[in-house]
C-alpha cells in the first residue's frame, strides 16, 4: 500500500493549508480578532480513497471542505488536485474544476433550492457545463435518481423537495453532486440531520457509488464510528490542526494522539 | 410542470388570502373598481355627450347636481361627472399599476444584484438608492413640472417608478444577502452555474413573494401621488383622473358648492388606495414566516 502511494500523484494535496478569519474590530475591542480555522494542514488524499476528517464541532471540518470547493480560499498554502495547483483557478479553469469536484451539503434540508423540482436540480450541473441534449439530460438524470436509490427516477423526476424526506433529500443531494461523474466528492457530514437507520442506507449508498464509479470521497463526520465503518483513511482535525492521520484501522487500534484517545474513549461502541 | 408547482403555492396562498377578513374586503373593493374602469370604455359610446373630456350636454351652462340624464351632476362646462369618475378609475388603475410595475422590476433586479454581488457594486447601487429614497417625490416631481411645463401622463408614471424602486430595492437585498449564503446557492455555484443564472433562476423566484407584496404598497403610493400632482394642477391636462376632477372643482371655485362634484373622486382616491393596502396586508399575512415555515414541513 504504502509502496503504491509513492508512486502515484495523489488526487489531492494539500501543503501548509492556513486559514484565518479576520473578525472587524468592534467598539470594544481595538485591532482585530481573528479565528485561526486550520492551521498547516498537510494532507494527500489517493485516487479511490475514501478519506475520512473527524473532529467535533467548530474543529475547521467544514472549511476545509470549502476550501477544496474553492468557495473560499486559503490564506497560505498551497492546494493540488491531480499534481496541479488549483490555488489561482478563476473562471473556465474554475469551472473545468467544479465539474470534476462536487460537494455533499451536511443539510439536506437547505441544500435544494425548493422552487427547483427535482428534474431542474439534478439537470442544472449538465446543462451550465453544456452536457448533452435535452434528451440525453433527462435519461442521464432519470438514471442517476435510479443509481442513488430513487427507484423508479420517473417517479421522483417531477417531484419537488418539500414532497420527500430527508434521507431522500440527501440522496437527491448526491445524485446532484454524482450527475457530472467527477473524480472526487466532499460529503460534509452527510448524515447527521438524518437518523441513524437512514444514516446507514446513506453510508452503504456512497461505497456503493465509490465502487461502481470509483470517485474518490472526502467524508466528513463528528462520529468517528462512522469513519471507521466507511472510510479507509482517517485523519483527526482538533481545532483546526490535524492530530492524526493513518488508514483507519491504525488510527482507531493504535492511535498515537491524546486527542484520539478520548475521542475513542467517548464512543465506546465502535460498530455499526 | 413547473406551473403546476406554482399554481399549487398560489392556491395554498390564496386559501389563506381570501380567509382573511382585509383580503376578503380588499378584493371586493377591486373588484368594484375594476367593473368601474371597465365601464368607462363604454359610457361614451352611448352617447358622445358622455365622454369625459370632450362631451359636452349643449343644453347645459354650469355645474347641474345629479339628475336622471347625468347621474352624478356636470362640471361647469357640462360634461357628465360620473363618466369622468369612472374614467378616473380607469387611469388610477394605469397610473398605479404600471408605476409600481416598473419600479418593481427595477428594484428587484437592483435589490438581488447589489445582495448578490456585494462590494462596490453594492455600495454604489445602496448610496445611489439612498440618495433617492430621502428625495421627497412629490416635491421632485412639483420642480421638475415647474422647469419643463406640465407632463404627459407617461412621464409621470415613468418619474413616480423611478423615484420608487428604493425602498424596494432595500429590502429585496436584504432577503437576497440572507440568501446567499444558503447552501443550495453554493450548491449550484458549485455545479458551475453562473452569477447571472444564480441570480435568475435561484434567486429570483424566491424574492418574487415579496416582490409582489411590495407592488400593491406601490401602486397605493403611485396612485397618491399623481393624485396630488394633479390636484395641485401640474398633472396632464389632456386625462381625465380623480386628481384632476379635484383640481377643476377647486379652480372653477365649487369646492363648497358642489359636494356631488367634490366627494366621489375624493371617496374613490381614499378607498382604491385602501383596498389596495388591504391587499397589502393579507399577503403579509400569506407570507408570514411562521406560516410558510408549516407549508415547508408539509
Ligand atoms: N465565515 C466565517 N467567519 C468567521 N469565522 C468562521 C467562518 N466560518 C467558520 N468560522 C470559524 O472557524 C471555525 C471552524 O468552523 P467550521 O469549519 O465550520 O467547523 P466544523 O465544520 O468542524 O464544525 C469555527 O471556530 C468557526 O467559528
Ligand atoms: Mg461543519
Amino acid at each position: 500500500m504504502i509502496e503504491n502511494d509513492n508512486k502515484l500523484t495523489p488526487i489531492i494535496e494539500l501543503n501548509g493549508i492556513t486559514k484565518e478569519y479576520c473578525a472587524k474590530a468592534t467598539f470594544f475591542s481595538k485591532g482585530y480578532t481573528s479565528v485561526m480555522a486550520l492551521d498547516n494542514i498537510n494532507l494527500a488524499i489517493q485516487k479511490g480513497d475514501i478519506f475520512g476528517l473527524v473532529g467535533q464541532s467548530g474543529s475547521g471540518k467544514t472549511t476545509l471542505g470549502r476550501l477544496l470547493l474553492k468557495l473560499e480560499s486559503p490564506t497560505k498554502g498551497i492546494m493540488k488536485f491531480n499534481g496541479k495547483s488549483i490555488n489561482d483557478l478563476k473562471g473556465k479553469g474554475l469551472k473545468t474544476y467544479r465539474s470534476k469536484v462536487q460537494m455533499i451539503f451536511q443539510d439536506p434540508y437547505q441544500s435544494l433550492n425548493p422552487h427547483l423540482s427535482i428534474a431542474e436540480t439534478i439537470l442544472e450541473p449538465l446543462i451550465v457545463n453544456k452536457i448533452g441534449d435535452h434528451n440525453s439530460r433527462k435519461e442521464k438524470a432519470i438514471e442517476t435518481l435510479d443509481t442513488v436509490g430513487l427507484t423508479p427516477g420517473k417517479e421522483y423526476y417531477d417531484r419537488y423537495p418539500h414532497q420527500l424526506s430527508g434521507g431522500q433529500r440527501q440522496r437527491v443531494a448526491i445524485a446532484r453532486a454524482i450527475v457530472l461523474d467527477p473524480e472526487f466528492i466532499v460529503a460534509d457530514e452527510p448524515t447527521s440531520m438524518l437518523d441513524a437507520t437512514i444514516a446507514i442506507q446513506l453510508f452503504k449508498l456512497l461505497q456503493q457509488i465509490k465502487e461502481k464509479y470509483n470517485m474518490t470521497f472526502f467524508f466528513i463526520t463528528h462520529n468517528l464510528a462512522a469513519a471507521k465503518y466507511l472510510c479507509n483513511k482517517i485523519a483527526v482535525i482538533h481545532n483546526g490542526i490535524i492530530v492524526e492521520n493513518g488508514p483507519s484501522d491504525q488510527v482507531i487500534q493504535h492511535p498515537e494522539h491524546p486527542y484520539t484517545k478520548q475521542l475513542i474513549q467517548a464512543q465506546p461502541k465502535l460498530n455499526f | 410542470m413547473a406551473k403546476n408547482h406554482y399554481l399549487e403555492r398560489f392556491q395554498k396562498g390564496w386559501k389563506i388570502f381570501i380567509l382573511n377578513p382585509l383580503g376578503k374586503t380588499g378584493i371586493i373593493l377591486l373588484i368594484i373598481f375594476m367593473l368601474m374602469a371597465i365601464s368607462s370604455f363604454f359610457i361614451p359610446l352611448l352617447d358622445p355627450m358622455y365622454d369625459p373630456m370632450t362631451g359636452i350636454d349643449p343644453l347645459i351652462k354650469e355645474s347641474m347636481p345629479p339628475s336622471f340624464q347625468h347621474w352624478l351632476g356636470t362640471d361647469n362646462v357640462g360634461r357628465d361627472l360620473f363618466a369622468q369618475l369612472m374614467e378616473g378609475a380607469k387611469v388610477a388603475f394605469i397610473v398605479g399599476l404600471a408605476s409600481a410595475f416598473v419600479s418593481i422590476v427595477l428594484g428587484t433586479i437592483i435589490g438581488m444584484i447589489s445582495g448578490y454581488v456585494g462590494g462596490i457594486t453594492d455600495r454604489i447601487l445602496m448610496r445611489a438608492a439612498d440618495i433617492i429614497m430621502i428625495m421627497p417625490s412629490l416635491v421632485v416631481l412639483l420642480i421638475l413640472a415647474s422647469l419643463f411645463g406640465q407632463f404627459n401622463i407617461w412621464i409621470i408614471v415613468f418619474i413616480i417608478a423611478i423615484m420608487r424602486w428604493p425602498a424596494v430595492s432595500r429590502v429585496i437585498r436584504s432577503q437576497a444577502l440572507s440568501l446567499k449564503s444558503r447552501p443550495f446557492i453554493e450548491a449550484s455555484k458549485v455545479a458551475g452555474a453562473s452569477d447571472i443564472r444564480i441570480i435568475f433562476r435561484h434567486i429570483l423566484p424566491n424574492v418574487l413573494p415579496l416582490a409582489f407584496l411590495y407592488m400593491t404598497f406601490r401602486v397605493t403610493s403611485a396612485i397618491l401621488v399623481e393624485a396630488a400632482l394633479s390636484f395641485l394642477g401640474f398633472g396632464d391636462p389632456s386625462q381625465v383622473s380623480w386628481g384632476m376632477m379635484l383640481q377643476w372643482v377647486w379652480k372653477s371655485g365649487h369646492m363648497f358648492q358642489a359636494p356631488y362634484w367634490l366627494l366621489p373622486p375624493g371617496i374613490c382616491i381614499s378607498l382604491l388606495t385602501l383596498s389596495f393596502y388591504l391587499l397589502g396586508r393579507a399577503m403579509d399575512e400569506v407570507l408570514d414566516p411562521r406560516l410558510r415555515k408549516e407549508e415547508e414541513r408539509k
